[in-house]
């Protein structure tokens, strides 16, 4: 029984059914969830933001951390527990990319991310089939792994699942 | 249970705060004025032996992987930068209030210096990035200061997190600055304004506290500081680090480009910078604290 905790630009997955993967108050960061139902594996990547171009370095040392490195990244952590490399047969759900009030083009950098992760998504071949994006508010995510269920919570709301 | 705060009660709160210590007062001082020099501050630290000794132990903490100890602390200030003598100074002074649990904002403690921090450092990158002509380290310690009225109201707000969410959620126009001053009576800038003015803060400083929500109301001369210090807090809450229930529910002065010119690049750039300068200093200034 554990809880694999992973910060801004971190990705891991579990296989272990006794495990929570979880990530803490998401803002315009975007959390790519994908599960694996024939290994039930799940795998989450805390993408920061949409384009590793701004800085190479940063994208070597945390690939998690821009929507263009996660995705592969997370695809090749989630081979070691035998799921398809091309994320074939796998379950995907995004959630957070929120925004500030009265936010204005430059500022939307939440839509800019899921946007991203979208179109990454779609080389593959994949697309979300449930997604809690955008809005004003931060969010918190937990999956368990044995019942693959995804629970958001954020300040003064009651916990929804996605 | 949510309680209505009178004038006179606002006093009082303000009064049972801890005023800063003099190396700390005096530090905002200096660094607010334009043409203050490093010496100055060089001379104010060397004459605080607990302040000196705590500099000298943060350079030379794992954060700042120095091959060589630095002893000198001339040599210590100029690599650190001013803000970072100034943010070890506030944080030692009024660490009670920036460490505060902000039950009223369902907040855990250490929550609102983390964000204080990434302000800071967010406000300071803004400035550097847009080339805008003001001081970044000044837009630093207005960035670190901009919240301290939550820690005051906090309390009194407890309990009042749904009905605040429900308000600005179902009423056009409002966000959490009107929620607070529904509930409470005062919303946390002009709390925060009544400190800075009872610390005797530079008026640069109380101005941005006052109005880090609504730049535009802020005195000509320190607006675009108010400005900086306005996307600073922007940045803070989009990577990650509010202090609760009100992150993200704030407006966005779209103004600011009358001001700072900003484009979606530099904004990714800025929100990368603050994740890797955040992670050194938040280390080093966080482990001097706790030994306090």
């Amino acid at each position: 029984m554990g809880q694999i905790i992973l910060g801004v630009g971190d990705y891991g997955a579990s296989n272990s059914p006794g495990d929570d993967v979880k990530t803490f108050a998401l803002g315009s960061c975007v959390s790519v969830i994908f599960l694996d139902p024939k290994t039930r594996t799940v795998g989450m990547a805390h993408v920061a933001l949409p384009d590793s171009s701004i800085n190479k370095a940063k994208a070597t040392d945390k690939p998690g951390y821009f929507a263009d490195t996660a995705i592969p990244a997370l695809l090749t952590q989630m081979t070691k527990f035998g799921c398809d490399k091309r994320g074939k047969g796998m379950v995907v759900k995004l959630c957070g990319g929120a925004n500030v009030m009265d936010t204005n083009d430059t500022f939307q950098i939440g839509k800019r991310n899921a946007l991203a992760i979208k179109k990454i998504l779609w080389s593959y071949g994949m697309g979300a089939v449930a997604e809690d994006l955008g809005k004003n508010y931060s969010r918190t995510v937990s999956i368990s792994v044995s019942a693959g269920q995804i629970m958001l919570s954020s300040p003064g709301k009651p916990n929804w699942q996605l | 249970m949510v309680q209505q705060i009178s004038q006179e009660e606002l006093q009082k709160i303000v009064k049972s705060v801890p005023m800063l210590s003099p190396s700390a007062s005096q530090l905002l001082q200096i660094t607010a004025q334009a043409d203050h020099d490093l010496v100055d501050v060089v001379k104010l630290v060397r004459n605080d032996a607990n302040l000196t000794a705590r500099v000298l132990k943060i350079i030379n903490s794992a954060a700042f992987g120095l091959a060589n100890t630095i002893t000198s602390i001339d040599r210590a200030i100029s690599y650190l930068g001013e803000r970072i003598i100034v943010g070890i100074a506030v944080g030692d002074s009024a660490g009670k209030l920036f460490e505060k649990e902000l039950s009223g904002y369902e907040s855990a403690d250490g929550d609102l210096w983390k964000h204080d921090l990434r302000t800071a450092i967010a406000a300071r990158e803004v400035v550097t990035q847009s080339g805008v002509d003001i001081s970044s380290e000044l837009a630093f310690t207005a960035g670190l200061l901009h919240d301290i009225g939550k820690s005051l109201i906090s309390d009194y707000l407890q309990g009042s997190v749904t009905d605040a969410i429900e308000m600005i959620t179902t009423e056009e126009g409002l966000d959490y600055l009107d929620a607070e001053e529904k509930m409470v009576g005062f919303d946390h800038t002009q709390a925060g304004y009544e400190l800075a003015k009872a610390w005797q803060l530079p008026e640069e400083l109380a101005e941005v506290i006052l109005h880090h929500h609504e730049p535009a109301n802020a005195k000509e001369e320190y607006r675009t500081l108010a400005y900086a210090v306005h996307l600073g807090d922007n940045i803070a809450m989009l990577g990650g680090f509010g202090t609760g229930s009100d992150s993200m529910r704030y407006k966005l002065d779209q103004n600011y480009t009358d001001y700072i010119k900003i484009g979606p690049k530099t904004l990714a750039t800025i929100m990368l910078n603050v994740d890797i300068e955040f992670e050194k200093l938040e280390g080093s200034l966080k482990s001097s604290g706790e030994e306090n």
